[in-house]
């Protein structure tokens, strides 16, 4: 099965995949237009992100939820990575855990995350001041909760910058507005209230708070999945815009795959807490190695396509306080084998860069690959 | 196939609440147009999705069809009678049997205080079906089972909380089928649900239409949800139907230029070629206010292919054949159908030449 | 056909059972969940004791000590033989301290019940039917609100006894203390209907309302079936925070001498230690124990209050 699959390609720690829209010198190029050094403690030549072996948990009455559970992926400057799922995937929890905005009853119990070498996981609120906002921020999904109702726009995009970056009044302002230019907000409207705002400018306000403090990284928690399908293209072709001109690298979670298909280069495929497949969107979508990839891209309505073959995944996801032992994809997978249900899948990469936990691919095609944990 | 439903000339206006600066000037905002003049048909057994963005009218429509809302101009026709009038909750009871409503939200359409069981048993109640307690148990058994719920008894007695955003609409689907309805409107049924889960429901719903020879009006804002369902599709705009017809030909000749500019921006989970963008025709700016609708087309301030005549006349619904029509002066040009493939400029091309050529399109 | 009726026969029966196992299995979980909070046991077991007092203070104290059935001497600090001292009559302190709580918590109970009953009536009405209802409604409250307590009580004092009659009692309660009862119940009537009104309007908005319309339901039963319910938190924590006023109140109202003499409410002891001028003479045993009731009851009732506002408020219970 494994054969049809493209031309061998060079791989490496960082390899970028093959269809990368970006080039592999892009780090060197993105770290350049940063604004603000990089923080005093980053390790030179480390690559942006790097998260191993992640496990954040919410602690319930009844013991652990299991939420994300040995999550392991990287980030390149300038990329944009997808996280895909069903809803309780672990996919939000993933994103929150990098910049620890966990409720009070989650916890990160294992794993590193580092930005620039630096490793996130045990810092302290105070320390991580340092890097929330300023290097990781988010686009959370409903805008008008995440704007205070009775600031203007402009006085809230501010805020982060005089006082996380210390500037002058006069510029943070100067800034905001120079900001929500840039997300298509005319400055007319700059001092305008949260409601007197549309759904999408209100979410394009978002993103230029975001962008506030030139962060290296954006993440993007379901920004487009409230508004309507023209102001959802409008809002993509601005995110995608942004990237491009700021080297933004942008991690974009949704259950929508089709704005992943868009604006990703990778795509990261989570099931119940664990990484199902991940790899360049391309590959990912157009050949799905994990049955859950291919489960969820043909169940996903398309105009495009033929209506009749429209698929449906059977079943729940199981109960994360008690997974089943093995694969936890086993109960719904239409090629379950006997071995699925007791052992977990380790990850295994492969020449074109996809990565799959699943046992109908138990080896890489690469030579002298072991299985990746 | 018979008519089930008839909508003529029907208007929706709400008076705007005017301002202390209007009341002290005497002044007056007017109204907000939310549906401004829609006729429809619906027949019997067909599945008709109604597509339009927020602010198009299109879950008013449905609230005056199901009576929430009271239309302000219009008629109303159910089954050969006319309903236009019918309001108060006695004068309804016959037709609330026969018309139901399935809401979007699944965890906001349950009463957190009520059990499965007595959400299916309302109704039941409520309009006195059946005729004894004995048969409206099996009853209510019945609808869940056809709503995928089995066996019904180790769901009936739990509470909304306890169950998953899938097993919650098909909790809601089984309580407006228990009266056994003739007409369901659905109001975005699945869009609060996981994209994975949201085809079974679909699916659901079209079993449940060969099952209990039922007529669904599908509310949408989405596209593709509304390709997978409908027999026919009407693209609502600002209050007015600006293109219906058989969703095959809507989706894939579009003859308006709003619904191209939809199927162009419909999501695929299909990337696009390496080194390219998605061919897609995004339209600039919002839609306008309700309570500020544009003279002439109300679509002309947004429309890649306007030109003069569109900012002084409405265009009608014209018929192109095949049980198709749009409310686009270049409906029966190649134009709109150029835009749904995001071939902007062919389609200005072609525009412009018919515009120049056919006087029955320049109008002036 | 018969085995379908039997099937329902069953499924009858299986609903009824099934509906007293959920009633059961929700009291179970919410016992639970307000055991864990220390506040509101140690309010709960603090109630209970007065409670018990109030069913049954002969069984502890004896009968009602009266200036001929006195037992001791005049204001006699506490003894052995008088735990708490004597009154000026020489009447057992803690025989009417404990008499005393029979009567403040009998005038707190209905003042709560009239609270509570027309409160979440007009609350329910006006916040459901709105428009020109509701308006009226609000305005009548509206007035309510603004009355002062204390001037309406001594309007109302002569006015309610010529209407009763001196000598009537209504459940063992003489027709004096009704004055109380129905001037706490007028003033604090129009802050609970406005509570629930607000969560009322809410909840109108609320899609199962919409649905409830669809159906067929009409008005009356979409009050009683789906707001009722859905407020009935709002009920029970107002209830028991009211209970706390309406015998706060009750004392203040007393003290300033519009209770009973012949029925000890605490705060009639208090005005009665007043007009002996205890406080001058150092008796402080005819102040402090009917003072103390007062302050435990009050902020026993308080601490049940909050805990169950915290437990019930669907806001601030955890929603998954």
């Amino acid at each position: 099965m494994t054969e049809e699959l493209g031309p061998v390609a060079p791989s490496g720690a960082v390899a970028l995949p093959e269809d990368a829209t970006i080039a592999p010198d892009a780090a060197a190029e993105v770290r350049g237009r940063r604004q603000w050094p990089l923080p005093k403690l980053a390790v030179p030549g480390a690559p942006l992100l790097e998260v191993k072996d992640l496990e954040t948990h919410f602690k319930l009455r009844q013991g652990w939820v299991r939420a994300v559970d040995g999550v392991s992926f990287g980030l390149a400057d300038g990329e944009a990575l997808g996280l895909a799922g069903e809803s309780a995937c672990g996919k939000t929890t993933t994103a929150l855990s990098l910049v620890q905005l966990l409720p009070a009853n989650g916890h990160i119990r294992k794993g590193s995350i580092e930005l620039f070498g630096i490793d996130l996981v045990g810092k302290s609120e105070r320390a991580m001041q340092r890097y929330r906002w300023r290097e990781i921020s988010i686009v959370f999904q409903g805008a008008m909760n995440a704007l205070n109702p009775v600031i203007r726009v402009r006085d809230q995009i501010a805020e982060p910058v005089q006082y996380r970056l210390g500037q002058s009044e006069a510029a943070s302002r100067k800034r905001a507005i120079e900001l929500l230019d840039l997300v298509g907000i005319p400055s007319k409207r700059s001092d305008a209230y949260p409601h007197e705002l549309s759904g999408g400018m209100r979410q394009r306000a978002m993103i230029a708070m975001a962008l506030a403090c030139d962060p290296a990284i954006v993440i993007g928690d379901e920004p487009t999945t409230a508004l309507d399908v023209m102001v959802q293209a409008q809002i993509l072709e601005l995110l995608e815009r942004l990237r491009r001109e700021l080297g933004l690298s942008l991690i974009l979670i949704t259950h929508d795959l089709s704005v992943l298909a868009e604006t990703c280069d990778r795509v990261l495929i989570m099931y119940a807490g664990k990484v199902a497949e991940e790899g360049p969107v391309r590959r990912v979508f157009t050949a799905p190695r994990h049955p859950y990839t291919r489960k969820l891209v043909n169940s996903f309505p398309n105009v495009r396509a033929d209506r009749r073959t429209l698929d449906v995944i059977q079943g729940q996801p199981p109960d994360l306080l008690t997974p089943p032992p093995g694969c936890r994809f086993a109960a719904r997978c239409e090629f379950a084998m006997p071995v699925c249900r007791e052992v977990v899948p380790p990850e295994v990469r492969f020449s074109d860069g996809v990565r799959v936990a699943c046992h109908l691919f138990p080896t890489s095609d690469i030579p002298g690959e072991a299985a990746a944990s | 196939m018979t008519e089930l439903l008839r909508l003529d000339g029907l208007e929706v206006h709400f008076p705007v609440r005017r301002g202390f600066g209007d009341i002290v000037s005497g002044r007056s905002k007017g109204a907000v147009r939310a549906v401004d003049g829609i006729d429809i048909a619906i027949n019997r057994g067909e599945v008709l999705a109604l597509v339009g963005e927020s602010g198009s009218g299109k879950t008013t429509t449905g609230r005056v069809i199901v009576k929430l809302t009271r239309q302000t101009a219009g008629t109303m026709t159910f089954d050969g009678q006319d309903v236009s009038a019918l309001w108060g909750t006695r004068a309804l009871r016959e037709y609330r049997r026969r018309v139901q409503l399935i809401f979007q939200d699944p965890y906001e359409t349950l009463d957190p205080k009520q059990t499965i069981h007595d959400f299916v048993m309302e109704p039941l109640e409520v309009n006195h079906v059946g005729t004894s307690a004995a048969e409206r148990e099996a009853m209510v058994a019945a609808s869940l089972e056809a709503a995928g719920l089995r066996p019904a008894s180790s769901y009936a007695f739990r509470y909304p909380h306890e169950l998953s955003g899938g097993q919650r609409q098909r909790v809601v689907i089984a309580g407006a089928l228990a009266v056994g309805p003739e007409l369901v409107v659905a109001d975005e049924p699945v869009s609060m649900l996981d994209v994975s889960i949201r085809t079974e429901l679909l699916r659901l719903m079209l079993d449940l239409r060969a099952a209990r020879n039922l007529t669904y009006l599908f509310v949408t804002h989405d596209l593709s949800l509304a390709w997978v369902i409908a027999d026919r599709i009407a693209v609502m705009y600002l209050g007015r139907i600006v293109e219906i017809g058989p969703a095959a030909d809507v989706i894939g000749r579009p003859r308006h230029p709003y619904t191209a500019a939809l199927v162009s921006v419909s999501p695929s989970p299909e990337p696009p070629e390496p080194g390219e963008r998605a061919k897609r025709t995004i339209l600039v700016g919002e839609t306008p206010d309700a309570s500020n609708i544009p003279h002439g087309c109300r679509f002309n301030t947004r429309c890649p292919l306007v030109f003069d005549r569109c900012r002084v006349e409405e265009p009608p619904l014209i018929e192109v054949g095949g049980g198709q029509s749009a409310a686009c002066w270049l409906a029966e040009t190649a134009a709109p159908t150029a835009l749904a493939t995001g071939d902007v400029a062919t389609a200005e091309v072609v525009a412009e030449a018919a515009v120049s050529t056919d006087v029955g399109i320049a109008g002036l | 056909m018969t085995s379908t009726a039997d099937v329902g026969a069953a499924a009858v029966r299986d609903a009824r059972n099934e509906r007293l196992r959920l009633l059961a299995r929700n009291a179970r979980s919410f016992a639970r969940r307000f055991l864990s909070r220390g506040d509101g046991v140690v309010g709960l077991v603090v109630l209970v004791a007065f409670a018990v007092l109030a069913i049954a203070p002969e069984l502890f104290v004896g009968p009602l000590e009266t200036a001929t059935r006195a037992t001791g001497h005049a204001l006699e600090p506490p003894s052995a033989a008088h735990l708490f001292g004597t009154d000026d009559l020489g009447r057992d302190m803690l025989n009417r301290t404990v008499h005393g709580a029979r009567i403040s918590m009998t005038i707190g109970l209905m003042a709560t019940l009239i609270t509570i009953v027309v409160g979440t009536l007009v609350g329910i009405v006006a916040g459901y039917v709105g428009g020109r209802v509701d308006g009226v409604l609000m305005r009548i409250s509206d007035f309510f609100l603004v009355l002062p307590t204390f001037v309406l009580a001594i309007i109302l004092a002569p006015v309610i006894i010529e209407i009763v009659g001196v000598e009537s009692e209504i459940l063992g309660i003489r027709a004096t203390l009704m004055v109380i009862i129905v001037v706490i119940g007028l003033t604090s009537w129009a802050t609970t209907a406005r509570i629930i009104r607000s969560q009322v309007l809410s909840l109108k908005g609320r899609m199962f309302v919409d649905r409830a319309r669809v159906i067929g339901s009409g008005p009356g039963r979409i009050m009683v079936k789906h707001i009722l319910p859905n407020v009935m938190n709002l009920i029970v924590a107002q209830a028991v925070l009211t209970f706390a006023v309406a015998v706060f109140t009750e004392t203040t109202l007393s003290f300033i001498g519009l209770g009973d003499p012949f029925q000890p409410s605490w705060g009639e002891i208090l005005n009665a230690a007043e007009g002996t001028g205890a406080p001058g003479l150092g008796a402080w045993w005819y102040i402090a124990p009917p003072a103390a009731s007062v302050v435990l009851v009050v902020l026993a009732f308080t601490l049940v209050g909050n805990a169950l506002d915290d437990l019930l408020n669907p806001k601030s219970a955890g929603r998954r």
